[in-house]
């Protein structure tokens, strides 16, 4: 147990690793000079030199690696290019509880709705229950948000204007304000977790325990509930950790149209601007509730489940 | 400088105007008989999910301009007119030709904290905004004629020499050389005044609780979400009646559009505004228009085939239908800009329109006369644009078809990120025959002030900052340098306008059209102005209210 | 085969696989609503604008520009009205359709190639061959998707079109879509290999002195190609909408090229005044996405070993 978990955690590092890596190569290597960004249409060349050494960018490739690894150890994760007075941990520190209660919201409605709307579809396979449920998953999954979301001004300014009640249709802060921004969030993953829990419910149902406990006269209603739902859930898992990161960095969109004060605009918007400092805190955090995340799940799944066991 | 629109967004919205656009005066809110005492203004800042910079000297957007200069003020300030006003100096003598200007600094002049404010303040400010610390600042752009003032940045210097204490009241500045519009340049922030109590209090954070000798002061900054202001009760003007500015930090303008008509807003769009909206929203009262001082030009790499040929540019320019890509494509949501300087400033000349006008007989012959017949064996060019402004591409593209169908001309469009766009600018301006450099190219330029210094002489002399393409005319050069010290504006316009002649005939650059400033204004807000410059109070800030 | 061995109560009627998938009606009908679709994407410009005489043949061509009917609604002359700058907006839908369904080639080809081969390694080999590849590919997962798909084409873009012209976007697009795509690949066909690897007949193959090379090929491959087909299809999906996303950003394919996700990113922030704009390309990916969708879960129903129904 406690190897497997060290061995977890090796690995772990080393994938942060390898992304931290990953990313500043493809950020050195990226066109377009963030000092130039900085100094904006004044390119005077004595600045220039002083902006470049202030910043460390006129060291060899590996130093500043270095650099910034070691300053990453002392949890110092430099200034942001674009906003000179704020350290990069300010910024994210605000945005990440923000975005993380947005994604967790948006992940529990679309698992409330997406699970029974896959069990349902599998139950009724092949008929068009099913297939119009899958329609209607899959229609919401592949309405891009940027869509969504004016269609969905549309509707609340109508009904504002109709002096109906309408919710607020931007800003964070308020109960009120986190219920568009979420279910247009879930409304994306809702497909996705509903076709999963649909496969997975089929696959399972079609092995032959399954077939054993029919044949034993147990009702249709408890076959489903003690042995095709449980083993159901299980692939669900495994596909948590990457559905979360999607809602981090998906919900980009989201934030930036409701103007919710999270990290998946700001990752978004300094990689546009060059703003190193911030994709390489991002991509780090990100990375790492991604891993967590899929740790997790992976755990969950062995306890869940006695005859998988992690080498 | 020419390509930053932020740069330029935060210029133009401090610009001033002696003359305004003939034909737009200054739309103001109707007054009220007695105007309702204070209310809470939501005034939203388009563009930005954070507040890119609070300390003046740091300013370059102009979401950062627009909240600092309702912070902080400076030795003088533009009132709702556009005219030169006192703010922290109640009066000025200017000397030897405008080499030298002395500031008398107002008596009982305070912080908001009370504390005095003399021309010590002043002149720690300066040295401050001045110092290696600030040197991604903007204090080197525009005021570095004050004597001594590089000295500071390069850390020759601890002082500027050319900023003098005289005594607690009266403050010297010595420029390098004469200058009609430095009073203009002292209202950018660089210059202000802060706190150096405030500051030495708390160094990495002061901003959060910013206050200075301007009407508001910061009453709470959520980062990533919006900074609110409350009155300063020793403004020296009064304390202004509104109760509250609350302005929210909205990244996309659809967003605050969306919130204004959910009445969430009293004025949005001052920073941004969704055009593609506009025909929609146009029929209601609260919707402002205005035109701007920021021209959306065609700059040619001057320096490299072919546009070095000035048949070849004269060709290109002639054969753009500005009037179709204005009305039809962009839907009238600009100006079509016709000439260097801009109408509403000194020295516009209506006539100079005619030389870069439409004209595809002529278009079509320059063409051939340069080599290439019905665009035979042109070579291909790119055309490039950046990312950020959504009309562009449509612009591309329009005029792409249109230099196919008028000329023959094979156009390909280069769309680049912003940073590698500038980076590419810079590459051209360094080395224009290098193969990275931009053949032709859109970019932006905002009047820094109303001069036409700034339209001709600063974007298209020989070798100047701005001029990315390397244009370059003797005449045009002789010209404007004349121009560019000669005192009398009766000699100096006639000067500028010639060597705007030539420069359009040779189409150093081909201007596109000037944008328009488009917001909605709620009736209940009273005592606001919409300038070509931006949002200014009538008066003063203490006059402006927001009813019920 | 395995069906018939498991079942007491099948009979011995063993049926090909497009049997069952075209009894699955959804299925049946979206093969045929996707290869209508190619069909029409690849010659439908053609005809349409032989529909007219010569000289105004080129009025219908998607990409010229008629500024007397910018944001036209549909009349005799153009089926569908037109865009923002006045082009037709038939023409450039067959357009878009055929670059989403190019991408999604490409990029399913490299998934498969990429994906299918690694886990195929992975799963049989074992050891360190085993634990690279999985390593790389949870580096990848951890690497939020969408985030390393902007940041290449960020980075690569403007090289990428100066080099290779708008195909070469088409490719960047295209490969940094299939970066996020083959760790999953990758992972499934490696879990599918290591139960297929324990199977009987793989240890009687190998007693009987088979190489490695003949067992991958000929007998383990032939397995797992039903996995591969599926995940692909399924995975066509998601690479059509994350298009759209991209092109959202700009990284995308470019004007004057067509594609669904351009199309309706320029059209959105005229939902209100020109919704067909809107609508058109947006019902397009979906019933791409939901055609898609319904193949791969048909191809899976029929190919999948453990499916094969009584019914």
């Amino acid at each position: 147990m406690w190897r497997t978990i060290l061995r977890r955690a090796l690995s772990l590092i080393f994938v942060l690793f390898s992304v931290t890596f990953l990313t500043f190569i493809v950020s050195y290597l990226a066109p377009g000079d963030p000092v130039r960004n900085m100094m904006g249409g004044r390119q005077d060349p004595l600045r220039y030199v002083f902006l470049r050494h202030l910043y460390g960018l006129d060291q060899p490739w590996f130093q500043q690696y270095a650099t910034f690894v070691l300053h990453l150890f002392q949890g110092n994760l430099g200034y942001s290019f674009k906003y000179p007075e704020r350290p990069v941990w300010d910024l994210i520190a605000s945005g990440v509880p923000v975005s993380l209660k947005l994604g967790l919201l948006a992940l529990t409605l679309s698992l409330l709705i997406g699970v029974p709307v896959g069990i349902f579809a599998a139950v009724h396979q092949s008929t068009w229950k099913d297939t119009s449920m899958m329609v209607a998953m899959l229609a919401l999954y592949s309405i891009p948000s940027f869509v969504m979301i004016p269609i969905v001004w549309v509707i609340d300014l109508a009904l504002y204007k109709a002096g109906l009640p309408y919710l607020p249709v931007a800003g964070w802060g308020t109960p009120l304000h986190v219920i568009l921004p979420v279910l247009v969030l879930a409304a994306a993953n809702v497909g996705f977790i509903a076709r999963i829990m649909r496969n997975s419910m089929l696959e399972v149902m079609r092995q032959d325990f399954i077939r054993t406990a029919r044949a034993k006269g147990l009702p249709e209603r408890l076959v489903l509930r003690r042995h095709v739902f449980r083993n159901a859930l299980l692939p669900l898992l495994t596909v948590l950790g990457p559905a979360t990161a999607f809602l981090i960095t998906g919900a980009f969109v989201v934030e930036n149209l409701f103007a919710i004060p999270g990290i998946g605009y700001l990752s978004i918007q300094a990689i546009g601007q060059r703003d190193y400092p911030v994709i390489q805190a991002t991509t780090i955090l990100l990375a790492l509730s991604v891993v967590l995340m899929n740790m997790i799940t992976d755990f969950g799944y062995t306890l869940a489940d006695p005859r998988v066991r992690i080498e | 400088m020419s390509y930053k629109k932020n740069w330029n967004l935060a210029i133009s919205a401090f610009v001033i105007v002696g003359i305004l656009l003939a034909g737009c005066a200054p739309i103001r809110s109707a007054p009220t008989a007695a105007p309702a005492a204070g209310g809470t203004l939501r005034w939203s800042l388009e563009g930005i999910n954070e507040l890119p910079a609070l300390d003046p000297p740091l300013a370059g957007a102009s979401q950062s301009v627009g909240v600092i200069s309702l912070v902080f003020e400076g030795l003088v300030r533009l009132d709702g007119d556009l005219n030169i006003a006192p703010a922290g100096a109640e009066s000025w003598d200017v000397k030897d030709g405008g080499k030298t200007f002395i500031f008398h600094i107002r008596k009982d002049l305070k912080f908001a904290d009370g504390s005095p404010v003399t021309a010590d303040d002043f002149a720690y400010s300066l040295n401050r905004a001045f110092s290696p610390d600030f040197a991604n600042g903007n204090a080197g752009y525009y005021l570095s004629n004050i004597v001594g003032s590089t000295d500071v940045t390069e850390g020759k210097a601890a002082t500027v020499s050319g900023v003098k204490v005289i005594d607690p009241q009266t403050l010297e500045i010595d420029l390098q050389v004469p200058s009609v519009y430095f009073l203009y340049q002292l209202t950018f922030p660089a210059s202000f005044v802060v706190s150096k109590k405030a500051v030495e209090a708390n160094p990495t954070n002061w901003t959060d609780t910013a206050f200075g000798t301007g009407p508001f002061m910061v009453k709470e900054w959520k980062h990533n979400q919006s900074i609110t202001l409350i009155p300063n009760p020793n403004y020296w003007l009064g304390k202004p009646q509104v109760s509250e500015i609350d302005m929210p930090f909205i990244q996309d303008p659809a967003t605050a559009l969306k919130l204004y008509q959910t009445g969430k807003l009293d004025i949005m769009g001052t920073y941004n505004f969704p055009t593609d909206q506009i025909p929609s929203i146009s029929s209601s009262p609260d919707f402002k228009q205005v035109n701007q001082f920021f021209v959306t030009y065609i700059g040619f790499n001057n320096a490299r085939p072919p546009y070095n040929d000035v048949k070849v540019r004269q060709a290109f320019a002639k054969a753009v239908d500005k009037a179709t890509l204005i009305n039809k494509v962009l839907e009238g949501a600009v100006v079509q800009a016709n000439t260097l300087i801009p109408p509403g400033m000194p020295g516009f000349n209506e006539s100079a329109a005619k030389i870069q006008e439409l004209n595809l007989a002529e278009a079509k012959s320059l063409l051939a006369e340069a080599g290439y017949p019905d665009g035979k064996d042109f070579p291909k060019v790119s055309f490039t644009i950046n990312n950020q402004d959504p009309n562009y591409a449509k612009i591309a593209a329009t005029l792409q078809q249109m230099w196919k169908e008028n000329l023959g001309v094979d156009v390909e469009i280069n769309t680049e990120e912003l940073s590698k766009f500038n980076d590419d600018l810079t590459a051209t301006a360094n080395n224009p025959t290098d193969a990275a450099a931009l053949s032709f190219y859109i970019s932006v330029w905002g009047a820094d002030y109303p001069d036409p210094q700034n339209f001709v002489s600063q974007q298209l002399r020989t070798d100047v900052g701005n001029n990315n393409g390397h244009y370059s005319n003797a005449e045009f050069d002789n010209l404007v340098d004349q121009a560019d010290v000669e005192p009398d504006q009766a000699k100096r316009l006639p000067m500028y306008q010639q060597a705007e002649q030539i420069a359009l005939t040779e189409v150093g650059w081909l201007p596109l059209y000037y944008g328009k400033a488009n917001m909605l204004i709620n009736s209940k807000v009273q005592g606001i102005v919409v300038t070509p410059q931006g949002l200014f109070p009538q008066g003063d800030w203490t006059k402006v209210t927001v009813g019920k | 085969m395995t069906g018939n061995a498991n079942s007491a109560e099948q009979t011995s009627t063993f049926r090909p696989w497009w049997v069952y998938f075209f009894r699955n009606r959804p299925a049946a009908v979206s093969v045929v609503f996707l290869l209508t679709s190619l069909f029409f994407a690849l010659v439908g410009p053609t005809f349409y604008q032989r529909l007219l005489p010569a000289e105004q043949r080129n009025l219908r061509n998607g990409v010229y520009q008629d500024y007397d009917v910018i944001n036209g609604s549909s009349s005799a002359m153009h089926w569908l009205g037109t865009d923002y700058l006045g082009r037709d907006t038939l023409t450039r839908l067959f357009v878009a359709v055929r670059v989403s369904l190019l991408v999604a080639l490409v990029v399913e080809t490299l998934n498969i190639g990429l994906g299918g081969i690694l886990g195929l390694l992975a799963g049989y080999f074992g050891g360190w061959v085993d634990m690279l590849i999985s390593r790389a590919a949870d580096m990848l997962f951890a690497f939020p998707g969408l985030l390393l798909a902007i940041l290449v084409s960020a980075v690569f873009g403007s090289t990428a079109r100066d080099l290779y012209g708008g195909t070469g976007r088409l490719l960047l697009v295209a490969t940094s879509l299939s970066l996020v795509s083959w760790p999953l690949m990758a992972r499934l066909v490696r879990s599918e290999t290591l139960s297929i690897k324990s199977r009987d007949f793989i240890l009687a193959t190998r007693g009987l002195g088979a190489s490695n090379f003949r067992i991958i090929v000929w007998h383990i491959l032939p397995n797992v190609t039903w996995l591969i087909i599926v995940a692909a299809t399924l995975d066509v999906a998601s690479v059509i909408v994350s298009e759209a996303t991209l092109s959202l950003l700009g990284l995308g394919i470019e004007e004057p090229g067509a594609s669904l996700g351009l199309m309706i990113f320029r059209a959105v922030s005229k939902l209100e005044r020109y919704p067909m704009q809107v609508f058109i390309p947006a019902v397009t990916i979906t019933t791409l996405v939901i055609a898609f969708s319904f193949v791969g879960d048909g191809l899976r129903d029929a190919l999948d070993p453990h499916s094969r129904r009584i019914s």
